[in-house]
């Protein structure tokens, strides 16, 4: 099995979620290896294109990998991901292939950093799921340029405790697991989801930081969910607020609220009462609409006031009326 | 996609919910305050959520809520099926138990070397958990919502639902206690004209 130019069978994660089912099918269970390769056929273009192969030879990798079961090169694919890094990917891809002849038997992805004398020993690299494109990268330039330590680090923090538990599953020999051996575990579609879902509730987080006034200054997601917890319930204790108030002015005003914009018709004749106004036209209510209180119907204060003027005070009694029958009856 | 609330929201809020108090007004006169504040808090919740239509979780979730309280109430809002499919409708029955699926996950969880980073990355990402399950008690239905991003989705949606019930109500009660300052004052000068003459 001559595995040098080649690039893997397995692999995994890069690709579009929906193709997830389509790499399962090509999951090639043999001698420990444990990456799957997914470069399905109608995606080569996507993935060649990283990789800067033919697609050709692309395709005859991706079929040549079922009959070479104990290929350990695999393809560093980040199908949904651009790839600046393209010639550093080649590089290690070539880099891999190298490893792999010397390596075929060994089944574990992480042979790559253990026995061949290109790559220091010191290199280790958590296997980490690629949730971002930063991190993507990262791992890319962490391989090409063997400095790993400090951007593995970086990757860890960005990683998932999920993520970690499966990794270490994954590795029995080595502490650390190269990345690529991460990512192309069975369990990519799970990677896969995971960042697709990272990435909408980033998007809809940021909506809620607009929404919520205060919260674009505010770095990270803890305080901005606070900050949105303090948001909601105090526009609930404002809802209380406002029923109470409601309920403690007079009975029959809370129950007709056609009487209370009829009496402050009243009460603007006066124009002394701006706010009410201001309140009012912030309902908006146009004027043709149909509304079923007559009360209602009062969409410019203005043009009411001609209207009413003869009927200020009849308002006013009705408002009252309304109020205190009892009292008002005993006025009159 | 939701934004500010906007003018024909805050009609048709202010439609249902003074269709709600209507309800109420034969029963005002034997009612104490109390009762009148949870009459009108009732009725605009209900005004709130029906204006989603039973599209958002926490709309659906605040309709079974308060039908707990007031079953009339809801049934004479809603009309229709409406009412019907959603106040018989059994709330999910399988809730994540989040305790126990986490005491479980950390039974699963490998002892492993932790390092510094990992840590406090471990930490943070206990916190925004807790955060979130914060943020699932003040969303009605949010038990229900084992998806984060279906979580903020409501989150947002509910929001702006609360805010223009928040508009309309703060319109209405400005005008209701300057409708009854002003009567209490044109009173006063009544009674006062009336003592004097």
């Amino acid at each position: 099995m001559d595995l040098s130019g080649r690039f893997g069978a397995r692999s995994g994660d890069g690709v579009p979620f929906r193709e997830a089912t389509a790499l399962e099918s090509l999951h090639l269970g043999g001698g420990g290896e444990e990456f799957r390769q997914m470069v399905p056929p109608e995606n080569a273009g996507g993935f060649t294109a990283l990789l800067e192969l033919p697609p050709t030879q692309a395709v005859e990798l991706l079929h040549s990998s079922s009959s070479s079961a104990s290929q350990a090169t695999t393809l560093h694919s980040l199908g949904t991901l651009s790839f600046p890094s393209n010639p550093l990917l080649m590089e290690r891809a070539s880099r891999f292939s190298v490893i792999a002849t010397e390596n075929q038997q060994n089944g574990n992805v992480s042979g790559e950093t253990t026995t061949t004398s290109s790559v220091p020993s010191n290199e280790h690299i958590k296997t980490e799921p690629a949730e971002t494109e930063t991190c993507d990268q990262a791992a890319v330039e962490k391989q090409s340029n063997r400095c790993g330590k400090r951007k593995e680090l970086d990757k860890k923090v960005k990683s998932s405790t999920k993520k970690k538990s499966k990794s270490s599953e994954e590795n029995e020999k080595l502490p650390y697991v190269h990345v690529r051996a991460r990512r192309g575990q069975a369990t990519d579609s799970h990677s896969l989801a995971e960042r697709a879902r990272r990435e909408k509730i980033n998007a809809r987080m940021k909506l809620l930081q607009e929404l919520v006034p205060g919260c674009d200054k505010i770095q990270g997601t803890a305080l901005v969910l606070d900050e949105i917890i303090n948001h909601v319930q105090s526009l609930q204790r404002q809802v209380e607020m406002l029923s109470m108030r409601l309920a403690s002015v007079n009975p029959r005003i809370d129950f007709n609220l056609d009487t209370i914009l009829a009496s402050e018709n009243g009460s603007l004749m006066d124009g002394s009462f701006s706010e009410q106004s201001y309140h009012h036209r912030q309902l908006q209510q146009p004027p043709s609409q149909q509304w079923p209180f007559d009360g209602l119907n009062q969409p410019v204060w203005g043009r009411e006031e001609n209207q009413d003027h003869g009927n200020d005070h009849n308002n006013l009694m009705v408002g009252s009326a309304s109020l205190h029958p009892n009292q008002v009856k005993m006025e009159l | 996609m939701h934004m500010q609330p906007t003018s024909s929201m805050k009609e048709e809020f202010l439609q249902k919910w003074q269709m709600g108090l209507q309800i109420y007004r034969p029963l005002i006169d034997n009612t104490s305050v109390s009762e009148r504040r949870k009459a009108i808090k009732l009725s605009a919740d209900v005004a709130m959520a029906s204006l989603r239509r039973g599209t958002t979780c926490w709309s659906r979730a605040l309709i079974q809520k308060t039908a707990t309280e007031d079953n009339f109430l809801v049934r004479q809002m809603l009309s229709g099926i409406k009412a019907e499919t959603l106040i018989n409708k059994k709330l999910p029955k399988v809730m994540c138990h989040r305790k126990i699926v986490r005491r479980s996950k950390k039974i699963l969880r490998r002892r492993k070397s932790r390092s510094a980073i990992e840590e406090v990355a471990a930490k943070a990402r206990k916190l925004v958990k807790k955060k979130t399950q914060g943020l699932r008690n003040v969303v009605p239905g949010g038990e229900f919502m084992s998806n984060d991003v279906l979580l903020i989705q409501e989150t947002l949606d509910y929001i702006v639902s609360l805010q223009t019930q928040v508009n309309v109500m703060r319109s209405i009660v400005d005008a209701a206690e300057a409708g009854s300052e002003r009567t209490a004052y044109y009173l006063g000068k009544l009674k006062f004209a009336i003592e004097d003459g």
